[in-house]
C-alpha cells in the first residue's frame, strides 16, 4: 500500500486532479465530459508512441526515432491508401514498416553496439528523409474517407480509438506485472550485467524494446492518420521528445528498470491536458511549449528533493538504530562498525 | 621522433583530416569551382552556426553530459536580440545582450546539472521546450509587461514573421569579411582557439575528462565539480547564442524559431569529431573538422544536384556507419593486443 502511495504515477495523476480542478474553477465549461474526453482523445497519439518509448527506456536506452518513425508509417498509410490498397491490407502495411524501422535500430544498439542515443539520432535523420524522399515534399491529402470513420465512431459513447488504446495500456499492464519475458525488460534496464549473469537474454530482450517502440510509433501513426485525415510532412516531429517528457513525468527513470504504462498513461495525458488548460485560461497557444518543459522541469527537481528526503530519513533512522544498539550492547555493535 | 609521428598519425584527429581533404578533392573533382579558396571559404558561413553550437558541446560531452537546449537559445538569442533592437536599444549592445541571455540560459542548465542526479537529457530536454517557448511568447510578454516599441502594432506584431530591416553593419557580420576570410569563420576559429586552450591547456579541462570518466573520484579529489559543470554548460549556451546572433545576421532577420532544424548535425559533428557520449574523450580540433567535414559534405551533396531532403539521410547514416566502425575497429585492436599478449606469456612459460 504504502508503494502505491509513494509512486510517482499518483503524484501526477493527484496533480493531474488538481490542475483539472483548478482550470475548472475559473472556466466551468472545462469541467464539461465533453471537453475531458476531448483530452483523453487528443492525448491517444501521445500515450502509444509514450508507451513504446517506455520499453526501450525501461532497459537504459533511449529512442529518439520514434516521431519520424511515426511519420514514415503514417506516410506509407497514406500514399497506399491514395494507391487503392484496401484499408486493412495498408494498415497492415504501416505497421510493417514501423516494425522494420524499430528493428534496424535494434539491430544498431544490438548487435553493432552503438549508443542507443547515436543509433536513433542516425535513423532519426534517415527516417525523415525517406519519408520526405516517398512524397516528394509534399503533403498527403485527399485520403479515403473509410479511414477517418473510425476516428468518429463511437462505440457504447465512448470514441472506437478511445477503447483501442484503453485495452493496449491494460494489455501491456498486464504482461509486464505476469509475463516472465516481459520482466526480463526490467532486469536489463536494472542491472545489464547481473542479467546477463543469470542467463536472461539480454540481446534478445534489446532487440524486442526497440522493436516494440517502433510498432507502437506505428499504431500511433494509424490514428494520427484516423484523425487528422491527412499527413503534413511536419507528422511525428518532436514528438519523441514529448513522449520522453511524458514517461519521466510519470515516473520512468531515465536510469532503467523503472516505470509502467500508467507512467506513460498519466504523463502523456497530464501534458496534453496541460495544452487544453491553457487554452481555457485564454493563455495564447504559444505559451505551450514554455508551460510543459517548466512542469517537467519541475517534476523531475520535486521528485529529486524527495527522494533526497526520503534517503536523508532512512539514514537518520538506521543511526538511530545502532546508537540504540549501541547502548544496550557495546561490545556487539563495535565489531559491526 | 618516428615513433611520435606513428602515433600521431593513428589519432582521429589525423583521420579526420585525410577524410576532409579527400572530401574536397573529390567534390573538386566533380565540380571544379568548389576547388576555388575564395569560394570555399565563403561557403562556410552555411554551417557555422553547427560549429558554434558544436564546439562547447564537446566540453560538456566530455564531462558525459549532453546538452540539447542549444537549438532553443539559439531562437532565444536571436528573438532577443531583435525585441532589444526594435525596443531603441543600440544594435551592438543588444547583440551583447543576447549572448548574456545565452550565458544566463546555459547556467540555468548547468546548475541544474550540478545540483541534482537527474540526468541531464531530461534537463536539457525540459529547457529545450521552455527556451523555445519563451522565445516564442517573449514579444507578447513585453508587451504586457508595458515596454514601448516602435511602431503602433507592439512587440507582437514581430512574433511569427520575425524582426527584419536590421542596420547594415549589423548583417555585415555574416556577410563581410577580412579578405578572403568571412567574419563568421573567423568568429568559429577565434572561439575555437579560445575553447582549445580552455580544453587541452588548462587544469579546468583536466577537470572536465575527469568529471566524464568518474564523477564521485573528482569529486573525492577536490575538483570542485559544481562550479565546473554550470561554467562548461554557460560556454554551451554562449556557443549557441553566438550562433543564433551569426544566423540573425546571415538571414538578416531576427527570429525565435532561427536553428531549429540543426539538433541531429551539431550531434553528428561531436560524435563524429571523436567525442565519446558516455564521456572523458573528445576534442576541439576533432569536433572543428567534423564540422567542417560534415559542412562541405552538405554543400557538396546539394552541388551534386541531390535534394535537400536527402541530407539528412546520408549524414544519419553516415554518424551510426562511423560510430559503429569506430567501435568495431577497437574490439578488433583489443582482442589483437589480448592475443598478442597470451602470445608472449606462452612463449616465456
Amino acid at each position: 500500500m504504502s508503494r502505491i502511495w509513494r509512486s510517482r504515477e499518483l503524484l501526477v495523476f493527484l496533480l493531474l486532479i488538481v490542475l483539472l480542478l483548478a482550470v475548472g474553477l475559473i472556466n466551468p465549461n472545462f469541467w464539461r465530459t465533453r471537453s475531458l474526453m476531448h483530452i483523453l482523445n487528443s492525448s491517444l497519439i501521445l500515450i502509444l508512441v509514450s508507451i513504446g518509448e517506455m520499453f526501450v527506456i525501461l532497459t537504459r536506452g533511449i529512442d529518439v526515432s520514434v516521431g519520424a518513425i511515426l511519420g514514415l508509417s503514417a506516410v506509407i498509410l497514406g500514399v497506399a491508401l491514395n494507391a487503392g490498397v484496401a484499408l486493412p491490407l495498408a494498415v497492415l502495411l504501416a505497421l510493417i514498416v514501423s516494425v522494420l524501422a524499430g528493428m534496424v535500430n535494434a539491430v544498431g544498439v544490438t548487435f553493432l553496439r552503438v549508443p542507443p542515443i547515436i543509433m536513433t539520432l542516425g535513423t532519426l535523420g534517415v527516417y525523415r528523409g525517406l519519408m520526405l524522399i516517398i512524397t516528394g515534399g509534399s503533403w498527403i491529402e485527399t485520403i479515403p474517407t473509410n479511414i477517418k470513420f473510425f476516428a468518429n465512431w463511437h462505440v457504447l459513447g465512448v470514441r472506437f480509438f478511445i477503447w483501442v488504446t484503453l485495452v493496449i495500456v491494460i494489455l501491456t499492464t498486464f504482461l509486464l506485472r505476469r509475463f516472465k519475458k516481459a520482466r526480463y525488460l526490467y532486469a536489463v534496464g536494472d542491472n545489464e550485467e547481473g542479467a546477463r549473469l543469470m542467463d536472461i537474454p539480454v540481446k534478445k530482450t534489446l532487440f524486442a524494446a526497440y522493436t516494440l517502440a517502433g510498432l507502437f510509433a506505428g499504431i500511433a501513426a494509424i490514428i494520427f492518420v484516423a484523425q487528422i485525415g491527412f499527413v503534413p510532412m511536419q507528422a511525428g516531429n518532436g514528438q519523441e521528445l514529448r513522449a520522453i517528457a511524458a514517461d519521466v513525468l510519470g515516473g520512468v527513470n531515465l536510469a532503467g528498470g523503472v516505470g509502467t504504462p500508467l507512467s506513460a498513461l498519466v504523463g502523456a495525458i497530464f501534458l496534453t491536458a496541460v495544452d487544453s488548460a491553457l487554452v481555457f485560461l485564454k493563455v495564447p497557444g504559444y505559451w505551450n511549449n514554455a508551460v510543459g518543459g517548466a512542469i517537467l522541469l519541475a517534476a523531475v527537481y520535486l521528485d529529486y528533493r524527495v527522494r533526497m528526503a526520503v534517503a536523508a530519513q532512512q539514514r537518520q533512522a538506521r543511526a538511530a538504530v545502532r546508537k540504540e544498539n549501541n547502548h544496550l550492547n557495546p561490545s556487539t555493535s563495535e565489531e559491526q562498525t | 621522433m618516428k615513433a611520435q609521428a606513428i602515433k600521431w598519425i593513428k589519432t582521429w584527429e589525423f583521420g579526420l583530416a585525410v577524410l576532409l581533404v579527400l572530401e574536397i578533392l573529390v567534390l573538386g573533382a566533380i565540380n571544379p569551382t568548389f576547388l576555388n579558396l575564395e569560394n570555399l571559404l565563403y561557403s562556410t558561413s552555411d554551417f557555422t552556426h553547427i560549429l558554434l553550437a558544436a564546439l562547447p558541446l564537446t566540453l560538456i560531452i566530455i564531462t558525459a553530459g549532453i546538452d540539447i537546449s542549444g537549438v532553443s537559445i539559439m531562437g532565444l538569442a536571436s528573438i532577443t536580440l531583435g525585441l532589444t533592437w526594435v525596443a531603441g536599444v543600440n544594435i551592438f549592445i543588444a547583440l551583447f545582450i543576447a549572448l548574456g541571455v545565452g550565458i544566463l540560459a546555459g547556467m540555468f542548465n548547468g546548475a541544474f546539472v550540478a545540483s541534482t542526479d537527474v540526468n541531464p537529457l531530461v534537463i536539457t530536454l525540459g529547457s529545450l521546450f521552455m527556451f523555445a517557448g519563451i522565445a516564442m511568447g517573449l514579444p507578447g510578454l513585453l508587451d504586457a509587461l508595458g515596454f514601448k516599441a516602435y511602431g503602433a502594432a507592439g512587440f507582437a506584431a514581430y512574433m511569427y514573421e520575425g524582426i527584419s530591416g536590421l542596420p547594415h553593419n549589423f548583417n555585415q557580420i555574416a556577410h563581410g569579411g577580412i579578405g578572403w576570410v568571412p567574419y563568421p569563420l573567423l568568429i568559429v576559429l577565434i572561439f575555437a582557439a579560445f575553447l582549445g586552450i580552455i580544453l587541452h591547456k588548462t587544469r579546468f579541462g583536466r577537470y572536465l575528462y575527469l568529471i566524464g570518466v568518474n564523477a564521485d573520484a573528482a569529486r573525492y579529489s577536490n575538483v570542485p565539480v559544481k562550479s565546473t559543470l554550470v561554467t562548461v554548460y554557460a560556454l554551451s549556451g554562449l556557443g549557441a547564442a553566438l550562433a543564433g546572433v551569426v544566423l540573425t545576421s546571415y538571414f538578416t532577420s531576427a527570429r525565435s524559431d532561427l536553428g531549429k532544424e540543426a539538433l541531429l548535425t551539431i550531434i553528428t559533428v561531436v560524435v563524429l569529431g571523436g567525442a565519446d557520449i558516455y564521456g572523458g574523450k573528445g576534442t576541439i580540433v576533432g569536433t572543428l573538422l567534423a564540422g567542417f567535414f560534415i559542412g562541405f559534405l552538405r554543400q557538396g551533396l546539394l552541388a551534386m544536384g541531390v535534394t535537400s531532403d536527402v541530407v539528412p539521410v546520408v549524414v544519419g547514416g553516415l554518424l551510426v556507419v562511423v560510430v559503429a566502425l569506430k567501435l568495431f575497429i577497437t574490439t578488433y585492436n583489443q582482442r589483437r593486443l589480448n592475443q598478442q599478449a597470451l602470445r608472449i606469456s606462452e612463449e616465456r612459460r
